[in-house]
């Protein structure tokens, strides 16, 4: 078990640290209903570090801000593109955004020697060998990042749960919705290089669903999600450690576990419910 | 260690109990090297090897058990002059080994001592996968396998000074029995001396030097790029004019591209590994890899000249 520890401690730090900011989106996005946004912003982002691996970028700054240009950019988009147009759900353009940003990563790539590692390795990051650097920082950017939400928390909930409410109150939406988009780019951007966009996506959705089944109150969300996310990352790391497997990916996938127990539970849980009211109403 | 009989450590532990002492925990890179330390180190020494056989070595996957045995290794075999570095410095770091640092004796590698071919004059990713020290690939040149096998005795020598007889001992066995199959190898493979064949990836000029053949047409446009149609074409042209008949593919390129090639040009698609149990029969060791090379790159050319 020291054993363990000892090289699985960055890992299980990241895990427990990073996710939590992520927990708290995760809770917006399922309620927007824009579920697959994540996954297109942080392919965006993966983009811009392809970009700058062809460019010979050597240094971390200069990767992490080509990636967070194009976030940006990508965050322009789903700002503009949140619309009531029902031709065009904005989920359509989320997803058209994923795969041309997939594809436009592997034409680029193609051009370099280290294509298809790198293909991978914004797919599932590489959180075994992470640094503690990296963590650190990426910590502290999430902390001011979960700072601001805490202030205008009023504002980005109103946005997010009550649009309507929002517009009649003259709340400018667009605005709100782009500082949202750009902050989460932030918060994807550096991710992604730990993470990757399949544990991000994870971290993002997995423990809101889970949330959403138990819970109603936003605070006891964010607990339950929160609780999730912890279990999944303790169950992939050790699972990762044990049978000797690819750690982000084990992650998920005790991520995926812990919804499936979450969701019988649940269900369980309302029959159990349901049960008990008819017995009562009997009697 | 698991499987070593259970009665045959009882065995040792009865005969050898006092004058038992604890392995050299050798950690190798890949097979080759990890199957050279195996017969040096012989029963001294227990070897675990990070790259499995069908992996590219310059792209290896980082599993947790790969940082435990870092940590605990007595001495790390690596190949050098940049061939694991996409993934062993981040795995050192992690590992926290002093006996495995640059320049402590656990640190074997196995480049130092190596002539290096295809040094580039200026260093400029824009050619594709260069190497700054050379073209890393040197193993599948016998000569350069002795060479190793005595960097690897030396070094073991150094760091278990009691059984250096032992190691002696074996490295001379291994040697000559590596000389004697290099002068059949030679023998199967000269009546092609000169003879040219394609390669996905330049993995094979020590070979082609040592072998007198030709390995200077490849799949790839630039070292680790993917083939590309306008390439593959000029690829195909060149094959017909000047009749190559032997395409060599390792298990972990894109055999299809090879086989679609093979089809316009009527050659033939050679599974070729550069680690011992990359293709099959080659599990025992590095000789027996470099026999299967040889004949079957033999066989492949008498065909091809029919």
């Amino acid at each position: 078990m020291a054993d363990a520890l000892s090289i699985m401690l960055w890992p299980l730090i990241a895990c427990l640290l990073l996710p939590g900011i992520l927990v708290y989106y995760g809770l917006h996005i399922v309620r927007r209903e824009i579920i697959f946004v994540d996954l297109a912003l942080a392919q965006v982002a993966a983009l811009g570090i392809c970009v700058a691996i062809l460019l010979r970028h050597g240094h971390d700054w200069q990767t992490y801000a080509w990636s967070l240009g194009f976030t940006f950019v990508g965050a322009a988009i789903f700002t503009l593109t949140r619309t009531r147009d029902h031709r065009v759900p904005q989920e359509a353009l989320i997803g058209i955004v994923y795969v041309v940003a997939a594809a436009a990563a592997i034409l680029l790539l193609s051009q370099s020697a280290e294509g298809n590692e790198e293909l991978k390795r914004t797919l599932v990051g590489e959180i075994l060998l992470v640094q503690p650097s990296e963590v650190l920082r990426a910590f502290a950017l999430y902390a001011v990042i979960g700072i601001v939400h805490l202030v205008f928390r009023r504002s980005f909930l109103m946005i997010s749960f009550e649009p309507e409410r929002a517009i009649a109150e003259g709340v400018s939406v667009r605005a709100w919705d782009f500082l949202f988009y750009v902050l989460f780019g932030f918060v994807v951007t550096s991710f992604v290089r730990i993470g990757g966009v399949l544990m991000i996506f994870s971290y993002l959705i997995v423990p809101a669903v889970c949330a959403n089944l138990l819970v109603d109150s936003l605070k006891a969300k964010l607990v339950v999600g929160w609780l999730t996310a912890t279990t999944g990352s303790i169950v992939g790391l050790y699972a990762s450690y044990k049978l000797d497997l690819p750690t982000g990916a084990a992650i998920v996938c005790a991520l995926g576990g812990a919804l499936l127990v979450v969701a019988v539970a649940s269900r369980w849980g309302r029959k159990a419910g349901r049960g008990s009211l008819r017995s009562s109403e009997r009697a | 260690m698991n499987n070593v009989p259970p009665y045959l450590i009882v065995c040792a532990l009865i005969f050898l109990g006092p004058a038992a002492q604890a392995k050299l925990e050798i950690v190798a890179t890949t097979p080759d090297f990890g199957s050279i330390a195996a017969e040096i180190g012989g029963s001294r020494a227990s070897v675990t090897t990070l790259a499995k056989p069908t992996e590219d070595p310059h792209f290896v996957d980082a599993k947790p058990s790969f940082i435990v045995k870092l940590n605990r290794a007595d001495a790390l075999v690596e190949g050098g002059s940049e061939l694991e570095i996409g993934w062993l410095p981040a795995l050192l770091d992690q590992s926290r080994n002093s006996r495995l640092a640059l320049g402590a004796a656990g640190r074997i590698s196995c480049s130092q001592g190596i002539s290096l071919v295809e040094i580039p004059a200026t260093l400029d990713r824009s050619r594709g996968d260069i190497h700054a020290a050379g073209n890393p690939h040197y193993m599948t040149d016998p000569l350069n396998a002795k060479i190793v096998a005595e960097h690897i005795a030396n070094a073991l020598c150094q760091l278990d000074p009691k059984s250096c007889d032992v190691y002696r001992a074996d490295l001379k066995k291994f040697t000559l029995g590596l000389e004697s199959k290099t002068k059949e190898w030679e023998k199967l493979l000269a009546p092609f001396k000169g003879q040219r064949l394609v390669a996905y990836h330049n993995t094979w000029p020590y070979f082609a030097r040592q072998f007198g053949l030709n390995i200077d047409l490849f799949l790839e446009p630039k070292p680790g790029i993917p083939p590309t149609p306008v390439h593959l074409a000029e690829v195909v042209s060149r094959m017909k004019a000047e009749h190559v008949r032997v395409i060599l593919v390792e298990p972990y390129q894109n055999r299809r591209t090879a086989e679609a090639v093979a089809a316009d040009t009527g050659a033939m698609v050679v599974d070729v590994a550069q680690f011992p149990g990359g293709v099959k029969g080659t599990d025992k060791g590095y000789i027996e890899l470099m026999d299967y090379l040889v004949n079957s790159i033999a066989k492949a050319l008498s065909e091809g000249r029919k």
